[in-house]
């Protein structure tokens, strides 16, 4: 089920009803009932999967408390095999298969096994990465392995966050989940207000995107490098809007019913370092593979190779956890190859600063840190993006190409704008530039003007939010004043959302 | 129930009735649009209500409004002719609105284009056009396929089309004429026929694609809407034909003549309404026609209403 459906309309409001109505006691059957339900919207036969792993990992849980030594590693091992083996089967192996066969092709060997018709479970990466954190944490010590099967399998399933994240560990959740939650008014309507936004970023900033991302990623041969840089800068913001709007909406309907998720996005386009980015964008993510995967290999307590080696692997395993296919690994090791770059040429760069006396200018600083963290973080979206390694290829090298032409037209409607203001008004050089920017976007100025708008707004909430606690500041105002504000935001996502309009968008997450 | 509940109930209704109240004034706010070629459907509406019967209707998409001309026809038979003719977008929805206002003794001639044939969702139509369409006469939402469950669609998307035509006027300086072309509502005659295109000079004024029609895989729902409607015309006294839609020689060509016939043969097998045309008249010359597989041009126009005269007087003279 998706969140920006009108089966979520009703199915949420129905469950959160049922839950503050229910002795605490029944409230993990429902719970667990509305996730299975949730889940299974989208391929039934799928709840399976989870079934197993949640299986596995509730007797391997017990078993990591009962064993130790060797054999408490053994059921970790088998643990860990389980779910990664679930992942690389559904996952990777088409993938796996496909460049083993073309390897094989290319050194002229006859390779007989044939890629297998399986579609990707939804959110398989999230829970099973969330499953594999229950049982790390056992081992470590820092979680008692769960008990109660229903609260477990809660714990996996918890539709908020089952298909697309957070992805949480027991210590923060579990406990909470077996709290008596009630009903509090601050509470509760924090969290809707949460999902509203969240809503507002889905489905009237990032769903808008798509028509200006879409048209030329779909065939981006067949555009020059204006319209490819307008693209990949509208994806930049479509994805956060898209996975930030999607956490807002699951941490906003967790929160109503008391249960506190970890946050995921911390606006990531106001860091001013790659490494900043990667601790306000995706956090769950970031952190799991901190925790899991860099600090286990050494982290920075290494020599000085080694940990350059260590960041690049995480973030190329990073790469591979997105996607099955060479574009996301390079993704990730362009983030991994951004980051040791960094890191190596760190003292150069507080040199330069000094040198240039950008140290008394702060604020410029800030600016160009932010802008060139901003850029960099794009760039590399266009591997994220692009249909194959070929296409993204394809754009990279054409980003700059027909610029020339382009200004220059740009300029003889803008002069011929400003030549008509006598006869025609201002309205002339609205036109004008509406006329420049529709070989870029090929939408009409309607839907550029409504983008404008919608991203305005999101831009001044964005900037609210990050300078202190918009909510906080928000509940100081006047009752009326907030209800207005309220109201008018649902206005404006029922006005200006476009998936009534269009065939619904699904979140971008949901393919991991 | 606890006051935190209590305070909950009151703020939330206080937040949806202000949402309520800023929908239905942006709602009522902007008004249809006058200038909308859809608002052709207001004259035939009013041309359904208060002509009196006996009448010929004729009723399709657009290669009924910009290809047959009603007018002519009253002249020459010397009874009332009605063009209801509009746009393919719109599915089967005029058909249903036509039911209502069938009388006795009336003629329906027919003319759906081959999409409507081949494709459901055509069928069904386009919601962005069936609500414009419905915003001239918010009753029309019961004309729906599934009125319950399209109708707060529906809505939604007119709702976000007020919206984005009023930030349109705005951005046009006032006036969508730029965008509207020969489109316009006003352009209508008295008998409903739309007269927009009949002014232009050129016979050709744009390259059509010499593209196939959609003439196989014909949906049984069709069928099944056209045989219950012709059941309820007959109840009501009333008879129906059906008119080959305006198609272009090179089209048809790109069709192949075999399938062309199959899809008549076909017709002809599964309804039981009369064809009007005869098969070597369906493909008319590509002069003919004015800017899509469609729609003909003026001198198109007068050649097939002459030939659709003939044809009725022929077949409702075999008839009797």
């Amino acid at each position: 089920m998706l969140f920006n459906s009108a089966a979520f309309l009703v199915f949420f409001p129905v469950v959160t009803t049922a839950y503050f109505l229910l002795p605490h006691r029944f409230r993990w059957m429902l719970l667990l009932a509305a996730s299975c339900y949730f889940y299974m919207a989208f391929i039934p036969k799928y709840i399976l999967i989870l079934a197993v792993t949640i299986t596995v990992d509730y007797f391997a849980g017990l078993g990591l408390e009962k064993f130790e030594g060797r054999k408490k590693r053994w059921v970790l091992m088998a643990s860990i095999l389980t779910n990664i083996g679930m992942l690389a089967f559904f996952k990777y192996f088409n993938f796996a298969n496909e460049n083993l066969a073309l390897l094989a092709k290319f050194i002229g060997w006859n390779y007989p096994i044939h890629s297998l018709a399986i579609i990707l479970p939804i959110g398989l990466s999230f829970h099973t990465f969330q499953s594999l954190s229950y049982t790390i944490e056992v081992y470590r010590g820092h979680q008692k392995a769960e008990r109660h099967f229903g609260y477990l399998a809660l714990y996996v399933m918890y539709y908020p966050q089952l298909v697309a994240g957070p992805i949480e560990r027991p210590q923060n959740i579990l406990h909470q989940l077996h709290t008596e939650q009630r009903f509090e008014y601050p509470r509760v309507t924090d969290g809707l207000k949460r999902m509203a936004w969240g809503m507002f970023k889905k489905i009237v900033v990032a769903d808008r995107m798509v028509l200006f991302v879409n048209p030329v990623y779909s065939d981006p041969t067949n555009h020059h490098g204006p319209a490819l840089v307008f693209a990949t800068l509208a994806f930049a913001i479509q994805i956060y809007c898209d996975f930030s709007g999607y956490s807002d909406i699951a941490l906003g309907s967790a929160q109503v019913m008391g249960v506190k998720l970890m946050k995921n996005f911390d606006h990531p386009y106001f860091a001013r370092s790659i490494s900043e980015f990667w601790r306000r964008w995706h956090i769950s993510l970031s952190t799991w593979f901190r925790d899991y995967v860099y600090i286990p290999l050494g982290g920075n307590r290494v020599a000085r190779p080694r940990w350059m080696f260590n960041l690049f692997i995480t973030f190329l395993i990073s790469g591979l956890w997105h996607g099955a296919d060479w574009t996301y690994i390079i993704w990730g090791a362009l983030h991994g190859f951004y980051l040791v770059v960094f890191a190596l040429t760190e003292p150069f760069w507080r040199r330069l600063s000094a040198l240039t006396r950008l140290d008394r200018l702060p604020r410029l600083k800030i600016v160009i840190s932010t802008l060139t963290t901003f850029f960099l973080v794009t760039f590399a979206w266009i591997f994220f993006r692009a249909a194959s390694l070929a296409e993204a290829l394809y754009i990279v090298r054409h980003l700059g190409s027909g610029w020339r032409s382009y200004l220059v037209q740009s300029g003889h409607v803008l002069q011929e704008g400003f030549q008509n203001i006598a006869n025609l008004g201002p309205y002339s050089i609205v036109s004008a530039i509406f006329t420049i920017f529709t070989p870029l976007t090929e939408e009409s100025r309607t839907v550029i003007a409504l983008t404008a708008f919608a991203l305005m707004i999101l831009i001044v909430i964005e900037v609210l939010q990050y300078r202190g606690n918009l909510l906080e500041e928000l509940h100081q105002k006047p009752v009326y004043l907030r209800r207005i504000v309220y109201a008018s935001l649902i206005a404006v996502i029922l006005i200006f959302g476009t998936s009534y309009a269009s065939v619904q968008q699904a979140f971008i997450y949901f393919q991991f | 129930m606890s006051s935190d509940v209590r305070t909950f109930f009151v703020s939330t209704a206080q937040v949806i009735l202000l949402t309520v109240v800023i929908i239905t004034i942006t709602f009522l706010a902007i008004k249809p649009d006058p200038d909308h070629y859809f608002a052709g459907s207001l004259l035939h509406l009013h041309l359904l209500e208060n002509t009196p019967s006996p009448r010929i209707i004729l009723v399709g998409g657009s290669n009924v409004s910009f290809g047959i001309d009603a007018e002519l026809m009253q002249r020459t038979l010397g009874i009332p002719v009605i063009n209801d003719g509009l746009h393919a977008g719109l599915g089967l929805a005029p058909l249903r609105e036509l039911e209502e206002y069938i009388h006795a003794g009336d003629e329906i001639i027919i003319s759906l284009e081959y999409d409507l044939f081949a494709n459901q969702d055509v069928l069904n139509g386009d919601p962005a056009f069936l609500s414009d369409w419905i915003e001239y006469s918010p009753r029309r939402v019961k004309y729906l396929s599934n009125p319950w469950e399209e109708a707060p669609g529906i809505y939604a998307i007119m709702l976000q089309r007020k919206v984005n035509r009023k930030v349109n006027t705005y951005l046009f300086g006032g006036s969508l004429n730029e965008v509207r072309d020969i489109f316009v509502g006003t352009k209508y005659d008295l008998n409903g026929d739309f007269i927009g295109h009949l002014q232009e000079t050129s016979t050709n004024r744009r390259k059509i694609p010499a593209t196939s029609y959609p003439v196989s895989g014909l949906q049984d729902d069709i069928f099944v809407f056209l045989e219950n409607f012709n059941r309820i015309a007959r109840e009501k006294g009333a008879r129906v034909y059906f008119e080959a839609p305006a198609s272009r020689q090179s089209n048809c060509k790109a069709t192949g003549k075999a399938q062309m016939a199959d899809f008549f043969k076909t017709f002809a097998e599964r309804s039981s309404v009369p064809v009007l045309t005869p098969f070597d008249d369906v493909c008319l010359p590509n002069k003919y026609f004015f800017d899509t597989e469609y729609h003909l041009n003026a001198q198109g126009r007068e050649l097939r209403t002459k030939r659709l005269i003939e044809n009725w007087i022929k077949v409702t003279t075999a008839l009797k």
